[in-house]
């Protein structure tokens, strides 16, 4: 079924609108469960959610054998993991994106437009290069935390820099904000080139892979770690579905309608950097999600922000596990980098949607 | 040389010891690896290899029978290791990728990564051990040991080590006729007009240590890129570099970079081409891979030790 | 009541307005006019919130006008600029249905719906709800925003004592003679209804026909207000325009007076 179909499909007369919003949700929410058990249940091993019930089993205190240790281990421990972290950020980095087009009111928006990949991956690279050197007293009682916390902070503090700079005089002027992002984003490009020179062969080819995007190190711990973040972007996003709608029409209609336009954009500013650089921190640069999901469910459901903020959640979660399922399957037992993925799948279907419906429908 | 009388007690014990050594390896082995752990081997019959040098030293100790997945560094010997599965990348593996082979005991590089994988196997039931690595030929010797004691081929390895530290004791007394040490320049690669050389705390710099050479870029560390003036100022008279790596790497790129064109290796047309494992990988053919560069900078030295009868 | 007391707003060392007090009383409809640059998009924006004065004091029934956070000023009073632009494509009823944004009112209620669509027909625009936004002509958008805003102040949930104030800037610019009379006859049916409406106008017959009072503009200072009767002399506008008026004159040529005739009952059949 293509695109066009399914659209035509479920884009029916906008008086319609909402049930076709209510029945694209309730697809994707369906599409999301299907396509996480699926993950479950893939992997090199071959094992897959049958074994379950023996795991569980184990769990509640009956004898284990080797196969079922084996079995626990690679679905409690590499599976179920893996499939949370990919849900997390694909729903973060995907909202995110919507917020960003909104605050920007421009469909080619995307998170790292305000510098907030670019800073948490130099954080990232910074602890990578510099982690066994003078780094190392602050990082080494956080282990195998380091990095992601290295990575959050960066992108933490990029914010920071960048609310100060476009925030002065009491507004947060958009344009400004965009300029300063991307200066931001060049500043950090460049410290990350300078890093890279002073560390030695093996730490280069850390970096280069792990800007690469990779979820093979998830972990427990890991998805603890973002847990918080991703909830509190999906907590915030229903709050800003009215202020991004009316943001749509200008900051000065926004503000006839009663929105509190400085502190929307301060929120969206703080979320869409907490649930970038947590997505980053652990798992590396993944592009495509931000700009392309929103895209997609604003051409299935219309650009209501009540639809496209979840649905973004939703479809950015299916979108990110599919990659992931693909670049562990693909060239197993070996593993290919998401971001790798991602822009393979994502380029041609942004184009496809570029060349199709124009962009999000824009005249 | 070993001296004739312990060679006669070892012609005598070794029967002994290969009654003792043959139940022992069947029995379970209890190592303390390169991170510490004390790790049990009980199983050998499934082995994966992490890193080049690993896998051949478990080559040479007649261990290939054995090894069911290695990873893309590994790639001596040529043919044995074309039928193994690759589970990917040293520092860039698969958690489920690597169990997924059904490994009974994994050995491992120190350099394997990434950590949170390497974490999720050690934790798993499979038994991982880690190799040391050290780029002297002590380490390499020790490494073989090591490895050795871990599949139960302690004879083997003691063997195979001894012939490296003879190998080693023989380079270093050729070093010890050099007169005058050649500057020579490791070159990694090529790369839009700038080459990467090898400075201090690389195995480039170790190998041409012990093929008697300085390295002309001490100063450094690491790999690092070189600029074209800073590659005049260097003069390097002998140029190594790997050999069939790939498109930026060989002496034709080599001497596309300015400064080195116009240094006494460049004039001259020394550029010495090595396979890059055979060269850095400090497996066990370390010692001869040093031997090999000796003669190729100082040929002279390589004409009188035949001349020698050595 | 939205009201200026001695208003100025001053930018770079130019008053764009003076000294300017206006109340604007429930149940009128005031006509700004003026040349360009004679202040009224700027007075407007005095009153919508959006500016603070420089100088002199906005109140809203009492209190200071920069005190009052966006949310509770959006329930008292709707704004329909000249022009916005929207590049995502909503369509008729989602935009109308964006006048709800007035917190207190759940989005998904049936009487949101019947208030935009109430609204979408006294604009003359039923049927166009499943329309994209984007599609419209100039007058067909003008009349959506017109929409929103009358949603706006339908669905607000107004505490005893406090009124609302319609604020329309240039609303007949781009819109027929037909829709020129459907919104303006909306506003003063509005005015009936107890709002106070402000208008900025181009168009002196416009004013002339449908505002009770008129507030001439000229270089940041309110020239005349008053009649239309009282406002609209020779001697007045030729000053204040820069050049020669007539008023309730007939050209030479005998080519009459256009004027859309108001009709205070409903939209013109």
């Amino acid at each position: 079924m293509t695109i066009e179909a399914v659209s035509r499909l479920i884009a029916a007369p906008a008086k319609d609108r909402r049930t076709a919003a209510n029945r694209v949700m309730a697809g994707s929410a369906v599409v999301l469960v299907l396509v996480a058990l699926v993950s479950l249940s893939l992997g090199p091993t071959g094992i897959t959610l049958a074994s379950l019930p023996r795991v569980v089993a184990v769990w509640l205190g009956a004898p284990a054998d080797a196969a079922t240790v084996r079995e626990q281990l690679v679905l409690i421990d590499i599976r179920m993991p893996r499939t949370l972290l990919a849900m997390f950020v694909g729903a973060s980095l995907a909202v995110a994106g919507a917020m960003m087009q909104g605050l920007f009111r421009n469909p080619l928006a995307d998170p790292g437009l305000i510098g907030v990949s670019a800073g948490a991956a130099l954080a990232a690279v910074a602890t990578i290069a510099l982690g066994n050197g003078f780094l190392t007293p602050v990082l080494q009682p956080l282990g195998i935390y380091a990095l992601p916390f290295a990575a959050f902070l960066g992108g933490a503090v990029t914010t920071g820099i960048l609310v100060v700079v476009a925030g002065r005089h009491g507004q947060l002027m958009i344009g400004t904000l965009l300029l300063a992002g991307i200066a931001l984003g060049a500043l950090a490009g460049a410290l990350t080139g300078l890093i890279a020179y002073v560390s030695d062969d093996r730490e280069l080819r850390d970096l280069t892979l792990w800007s690469m995007g990779s979820l093979g190190g998830a972990s427990w711990p890991k998805v603890v770690a973002v847990l918080p973040f991703a909830a509190l972007v999906l907590l915030l996003a229903p709050r800003l579905v009215r202020a991004l709608n009316g943001f749509l029409l200008g900051e000065a209609e926004a503000f006839h309608l009663g929105i509190d336009v400085e502190r929307t954009k301060r929120t969206i500013i703080v979320a869409t950097a907490a649930s970038v650089g947590a997505a980053v921190a652990v798992a590396g640069v993944i592009g495509f999600v931000g700009i392309v999901v929103p895209h997609m469910v604003r051409l299935l459901a219309g650009p209501d922000h009540r639809v496209v903020l979840p649905g973004s959640a939703l479809l950015g979660a299916v979108l990110v596990l599919l990659a992931d399922i693909a670049a562990r399957m693909i060239v197993r037992p070996a593993e290919l980098p998401i971001g790798i993925v991602m822009a393979a799948i994502g380029a041609p279907v942004f184009l496809h949607l570029i060349l199709k419906r124009g962009i999000g429908g824009m005249e | 040389m070993i001296p004739s009388a312990p060679r006669a007690i070892a012609y005598v014990l070794l029967p002994v010891f290969l009654a003792l050594a043959l139940p022992a390896a069947r029995a379970d082995v209890v190592v303390t690896d390169a991170g510490g752990r004390q790790v049990t081997v009980s199983d050998t019959s499934r082995i994966l290899s992490i890193g080049g040098d690993v896998t051949e030293i478990l080559f040479a100790l007649d261990a290939g029978s054995k090894l069911i997945a290695v990873d893309s560094t590994s790639q001596y010997p040529v043919d044995a290791v074309k039928s193994k599965t690759v589970v990917g990348y040293m520092r860039a593996l698969s958690a489920e990728g690597v169990l997924s082979t059904n490994p009974t005991l994994i050995i491992a590089s120190k350099d394997a990564g990434p950590a949170e994988v390497i974490a999720l196997l050690k934790a798993s039931s499979v038994p991982y051990v880690e190799v040391p690595d050290d780029l002297t030929p002590q380490g390499v010797a020790a490494k073989i040991r090591f490895i050795a004691s871990v599949i139960g081929a302690d004879n083997a390895g003691d063997a195979l080590a001894r012939e490296v530290e003879r190998d080693f004791a023989l380079l270093a007394k050729q070093r010890s006729k050099i007169t005058r040490p050649i500057r020579a320049l490791f070159v990694l690669s090529v790369q839009n007009g700038r080459a990467t050389v090898a400075g201090r705390d690389t195995s480039a710099d170790a190998m041409l240590r012990l093929a008697g050479a300085v390295n002309a870029v001490d100063s450094l560390r690491g790999y690092k890129p070189l600029a074209d003036e800073a590659a005049m100022e260097v003069a390097p008279d002998a140029i190594v570099t790997m050999r069939n790596a790939g498109p930026s790497f060989g002496s034709d790129h080599i001497l596309s970079v300015k400064g080195l064109s116009l240094s006494p290796a460049g004039q001259n047309n020394r550029i010495i081409e090595m396979d890059g494992l055979y060269l850095l990988g400090f497996g066990p053919r370390a010692a001869s891979a040093a031997r090999d560069l000796m003669k190729a900078l100082y040929p002279s030295l390589a004409q009188s030790a035949a001349g020698a009868g050595e | 009541m939205i009201e200026a007391r001695g208003a100025t707003y001053e930018v770079n060392g130019k008053r764009l307005v003076e000294a300017i007090d206006l109340a604007l009383a429930p149940g009128k409809v005031v006509a700004v006019v003026g040349p360009n640059g004679a202040g009224k998009s700027t007075l407007l924006r005095l009153f919508t919130g959006e500016l603070e004065p420089t100088a002199g004091t906005m109140l809203i029934d009492g209190r200071s006008l920069k005190s009052v956070p966006p949310c509770e000023l959006a329930r008292r009073r709707a704004v329909v600029p000249q022009s916005t632009a929207l590049s995502f494509p909503f369509t008729v009823h989602e935009v109308v249905l964006l006048g709800t944004t007035v917190p207190g009112f759940h989005v998904d209620d049936p009487r949101a719906d019947k208030a935009a669509y109430d609204a979408i027909r006294t604009v003359g625009l039923a049927g166009f709800e499943a329309r994209v936004f984007t599609q419209l002509s100039g007058g067909e958008r003008q009349r959506v925003h017109i929409a929103r805003a009358l949603c706006q102040l339908a669905t607000a949930k107004r505490a005893g004592g406090e009124t609302s104030t319609l604020l329309l800037d240039e609303p007949t610019a781009s819109l027929d003679l037909a829709h020129q009379s459907v919104v303006l006859g909306e506003a003063r049916r509005q005015r009936r209804a107890g709002l106070a409406v402000l208008a900025i106008l181009h168009d002196l017959n416009l004013a002339a026909g449908y505002a009770d009072e008129i507030v001439v503009m000229s270089q940041g200072r309110v020239a005349a207000r008053g009649k239309a009767a009282e406002v609209l002399r020779d001697d007045l506008l030729s000053e204040v325009y820069a050049c020669r008026v007539r008023t309730n004159a007939v050209p030479a040529n005998g080519a009459p007076f256009v004027l859309p005739y108001a009709d205070p009952g409903g939209p013109w059949p």
